[in-house]
């Protein structure tokens, strides 16, 4: 009893602190709920690319998807329009000047040499190893402890670079990024296992700007230059008309499915209905400590946990009214009730949260959105229907006897006549059968 | 009176019916495959289409976004995607707001555009044909591979733990009765794509996603029940009897999961926005015949496969 005291509180507790973070933090909206802002890019021609083909259109199309998907995981909208332009949508919680940045950037990664003599102003020419060598690029620290970024060149831009280096012992190579020199090390031996450092030169990066180049290289280069010729706010894609509406009736959807477990299984059904909505302040506080971004992908996962959640009650009602019928007494169907729905709710939810774990690290937007939210909801709801829905119904019931069948949905004339077939004395015992 | 269904009996009827539902759906994905190259009818968000912009000199309101998605529709412009665009800070010019309609592909000498431009007109008097143009996709073929492959891990993961917590003959009939539900909610789709036109967007991924999810959880609820009455009864009755059984005791809760998020899926339906209403159709779908499939078909298909392996080890313990 006491420890049963004390989780009440526990819950209570974390309610509290629930709802205090629903109130401080902003939830976050998506571009098919919200809006967001709405850039129009032009590919630019220039010396040497005389036209724009489709072809490089669908790589700069593919390239700035990339980099804008880097940002966040935000459902964001890359689209072709006309001839030579492209139109790019990110919802509003992205930082639009991030966003702008990462678009605008070319990303030419060169190494150089320095062909000037001594006592000569410097004069670096392209060695041919560039950006389009690389495998991958990662944020790391340099020997000094300053933030660097690290390269890891494939076949050809090891073999490049491994020669390059040995040409070179002794004197400098210089890294160029988007034109601008970042550092420029002297080697002191051939590199042969195809990795490379650069680090900032005098100040050396911030994290941020060692992050963003990694982002940068990782996306690989623009084929073409292309700049930003509009820029304007957008409402929401599937239409505000539409979402208002939707909010309305995702609420009328709710409050059904509330009377329907309060009329069909009475007075469990009130503790159902609490526990559904400890379990919506929980999943929202969540949602907002976490920074889930709310798609409509994610609210569908959102709906289907709900069903999830109420299932799970509705599993262990079932299982309490069952043992009810076969003249348990009250406490020991409750508590055989919960135990014996559980495996089924936990092999139905781990089922879910393998599904949601391989979608979220396998998928693309659309479906991660979608199995975050159904995974932290299944998470959730395990607490709230099993945890918070036991505690209180023990609570309340204890060790008192069913008096009012009415109460759990039964008449009368129902208690001790069910159940087909004796269990054996072992399974009794286990179930603690007092009869 | 309680309702006793007999499934063991009825097996091949069972059966029957669901040959019944998925025929037509296999042949609709076909026939819709064969003389559209795609199995359903898809949406402007995999295809690309033409984009028009106009300009207004006042701010737009909620309610005059759903009156011109009402004409335009009635005017015979199917699912157009409409969205406001406020201008910033722009001082030259009069307008305030741009609307953005998306919709197919308009073809030259088509008179789409002037109907498109006679109903934004009749809304809003000073509206302006800002541009017009085409766009491409939203969605890439790399999404849809993609996800693909995701969903073909993540059923290699529900096998797995299936296996391990049941046996594999439980988990290629769950995987099947997914796999009936999917190809259910995709061919009445298709269906309705060649009667009625009706279009598949990005959402509807999400959609069977949801079917999938909900599909495997219900089945599984069988299932168990399934597992705990073989270990309490093996010796009383035949393994037809335990599954008649079990899908029995389940029947009350099968039902009620079900009607609880139907009850919030048709509240989205009647009341909820036009743009999602075909989203929540397919979950409408798929959750009826994930119910129906869980009880009617993945029980059926391991009482079939099962039923000579327990009748044998059940005749060996009483010798």
């Amino acid at each position: 009893m006491k420890n049963r005291i004390i989780m009440f509180w526990a819950i209570v507790a974390i309610v509290l602190v629930s709802i205090s973070v629903l109130f401080s933090k902003p939830t976050k909206f998506g571009l098919d709920l919200v809006g967001g802002s709405r850039l129009e890019l032009q590919a630019q021609k220039t010396a040497t690319i005389a036209a724009i083909t489709p072809e490089m259109m669908d790589s700069l199309t593919f390239a700035i998807k990339k980099r804008v998907n880097a940002i966040g995981v935000a459902e964001t909208h890359v689209q072709r329009i006309g001839a030579d332009r492209l139109l790019v949508e990110i919802p509003n919680i992205s930082d639009l000047n991030q966003a702008k940045k990462m678009i605008g950037d070319t990303a030419e990664l060169e190494f150089k040499k320095n062909i000037a003599k001594a006592g000569e102003p410097e004069n670096w020419v392209s060695t041919g190893l560039t950006g389009k060598d690389l495998t991958s690029a990662a944020v790391g620290s340099s020997q000094t402890g300053q933030w660097s970024v690290d390269l890891v060149f494939n076949a050809t831009g090891t073999k490049k670079f491994a020669d390059l280096t040995r040409a070179l012992v002794g004197q400098q190579m210089a890294i160029f990024f988007n034109g601008e020199k970042q550092s420029a090390p002297v080697i002191n031996e051939p590199i042969l296992e195809g990795r490379a450092q650069i680090t900032g030169g005098g100040d050396g990066f911030s994290a941020s700007q060692a992050k963003e180049m990694v982002d940068l290289l990782n996306a690989g280069a623009l084929p073409v230059p292309a700049t930003i010729i509009q820029e304007n706010t957008v409402g929401p894609t599937l239409g505000s008309d539409s979402i208002k509406k939707s909010e309305v009736a995702g609420v009328i959807g709710l409050g059904l499915v509330m009377i329907f477990m309060l009329v069909y299984y009475r007075f469990p059904g009130i503790i159902a209905d609490i526990a559904l909505c400890i379990y919506g302040i929980i999943l929202f506080a969540l949602f907002k400590t976490i920074g889930v971004t709310l798609t409509l992908a994610g609210i569908a996962g959102f709906i289907l946990s709900v069903g999830m959640a109420v299932d799970a009650n509705i599993l262990i009602f079932e299982r309490t009214k069952e043992e009810l019928r076969a003249g348990r007494t009250l406490y020991t169907a409750i508590t055989a009730g919960f135990d014996r729905a559980f495996t089924s709710i936990f092999d139905s939810n781990m089922t879910t949260i393998i599904t949601c774990a391989i979608l979220y690290f396998k998928g693309t937007d659309i479906v991660k959105g979608f199995a975050l939210t159904l995974a932290i909801g299944v998470i959730v709801s395990m607490f709230t229907a099993i945890t918070v829905t036991k505690n209180f119904m023990l609570l309340i019931f204890g060790t008192k006897t069913l008096t009012n069948p009415w109460l759990f949905g039964l008449r009368k004339d129902e208690i001790g006549t069910a159940y087909q077939a004796t269990e054996s004395k072992k399974e009794n015992a286990k179930f603690g059968v007092l009869d | 009176m309680k309702l006793e269904l007999n499934i063991v009996k009825y097996r091949v009827l069972c059966l029957c019916i669901s040959a019944l539902l998925l025929i037509p759906c296999i042949g609709a994905l076909i026939y819709s495959t064969v003389t559209t190259h795609a199995p359903v009818k898809v949406s402007i968000d995999y295809t690309g289409g033409t984009i028009l912009q106009y300009g207004v000199k006042q701010d737009i309101n909620t309610d005059q976004l759903g009156i011109l998605r009402t004409k335009l529709s009635k005017n015979g412009i199917e699912n157009p995607e409409i969205q406001i665009i406020n201008v910033n800070n722009d001082s030259e010019s009069a307008i305030k707001s741009l609307i953005s309609i998306r919709t197919k592909f308009i073809e030259n000498g088509s008179d789409k555009d002037a109907i498109i431009t006679n109903v934004v007109q009749s809304e809003f008097k000073d509206a302006n044909l800002d541009q017009i143009s085409s766009v491409g996709p939203t969605l890439g073929k790399e999404l849809f591979t993609n996800s693909l492959v995701a969903i073909t891990l993540a059923l290699l993961g529900i096998i797995c733990y299936l296996t391990i917590r049941f046996q594999f003959d439980y988990a290629l009939a769950a995987i099947l009765g997914l796999v009936h539900d999917v190809i259910f909610v995709c061919g009445v789709f298709s269906i309705l794509g060649l009667i009625s036109g009706v279009e598949v967007d990005a959402l509807f991924v999400t959609a069977l996603l949801t079917v999938i999810g909900f599909s495997v959880h219900d089945t599984i609820v069988v299932f168990d029940r399934v597992r705990e009455n073989l270990r309490y009864y093996a010796k009383k009755m035949s393994f037809g009897e335990i599954i008649n059984f079990s899908v029995n005791q389940t029947l009350a809760r099968s039902i009620n999961t079900s009607v609880t998020t139907l009850l919030t899926l048709f509240a989205l339906y009647f009341f909820g926005g036009v743009t999602t209403k075909n989203f929540v159709l397919a979950m409408i779908l798929g959750i009826a015949i994930g119910t129906y499939s869980s009880i009617f078909f993945c029980t059926v298909l391991v009482d079939i496969w099962d039923e000579k392996k327990y009748a044998s080890i059940g005749a060996s313990k009483k010798a």
